[in-house]
């Protein structure tokens, strides 16, 4: 876990967002299930499975990120998670689908495509801020 | 001793099973498994002209789409121009009447959307989803 108080401000913040999103997920995991096949990337019969499992980790990656239990696990799996949601949804648009992420739940189906890449974006360079701080950290020791 | 971190999110990947699990089998009747819409919401195109004229047929399509072509007497009620639309759908709906909903094919959600809320909000029952949407109603008719 970083001990530098900047990056362990950006574990609380980041860590907190999945531990959000995650939350707002499992308590409609059929509203996610039908975000999730809009992307008409996967069959219903594995996105619906996926909608269940996907906000539970992501709020144990959260948990693991902000309490530094099994930190760098929570940071490698939060990092590779993101570069989906980025990946999938610059496909969609480029297939010219409109639809909203689901990444925070119908709370996020106002926030605009380039919105939500933002936001994806700001989160994947912070991913990537605290796996490096945290090697260089290692390193020291 | 040090864990290496593909260790570490394999422990995290296992954990999590254990609450998805325990709501999957929370939600496990409430839940359509292998299809989007369940399939007592779903009615062929068959089985809707069937019903003669008890069904109203609702084109949840862009109203450019409907104004192009449209399954004969269908109304057009889409999220976009709900509030505009809802209305003359609802003078022509009445208790006994059947409402199915189509929209472009199997895989556009928009039918499903519109049926939730006319479900949810309208509180309608009686309302179904066309199996195949449009281009399967074309297939049938045309």
């Amino acid at each position: 876990m970083v001990k530098s108080f900047p990056w362990r401000i950006v574990a609380l913040i980041i860590g907190g967002i999945f531990i959000y999103a995650g939350v707002l997920k499992a308590m409609d995991p059929v509203g996610f299930a039908n975000d999730i096949d809009n992307y008409k990337i996967l069959p219903w019969t594995i996105g619906v499975r996926l909608a269940f499992y996907l906000p539970w980790l992501e709020i144990l990656c959260g948990l693991a990120v902000i309490l530094g239990l099994l930190y760098r696990g929570g940071l490698l799996i939060l990092t590779a998670l993101v570069s989906i949601f980025i990946a999938a949804s610059v496909i969609s648009k480029v297939r010219g689908l409109d639809i909203t992420c689901g990444c925070f739940g119908h709370a996020s189906k106002y926030l605009s495509f380039f919105g939500h890449l933002l936001l994806d974006l700001a989160i994947f360079a912070g991913l990537i801020g605290l796996s490096i701080s945290n090697r260089a950290q290692q390193s020291q020791l | 001793m040090k864990v290496s971190a593909v260790r570490q999110a394999l422990l995290l990947i296992a954990l999590a099973l254990v609450p998805a699990i325990g709501e999957a089998i929370y939600f496990r009747n409430k839940v359509s498994w292998q299809s989007p819409i369940p399939a007592s919401e779903l009615v062929t195109a068959e089985q809707a002209q069937s019903w003669g004229d008890n069904v109203i047929w609702v084109d949840a399509r862009p109203s450019e789409e409907f104004d192009r072509d449209h399954i004969p007497g269908a109304i057009s009620l889409n999220e976009d121009r709900w509030n505009e639309l809802l209305p003359q759908f609802l003078g022509q709906w009445s208790p006994e009447r059947t409402v199915v909903v189509y929209c472009s094919a199997q895989s556009c959600n928009a039918s499903r959307e519109v049926a939730k809320r006319l479900r949810d909000e309208a509180q309608l029952k009686n309302v179904f989803v066309l199996d195949g949407g449009w281009e399967g109603w074309l297939k049938l008719n045309r």
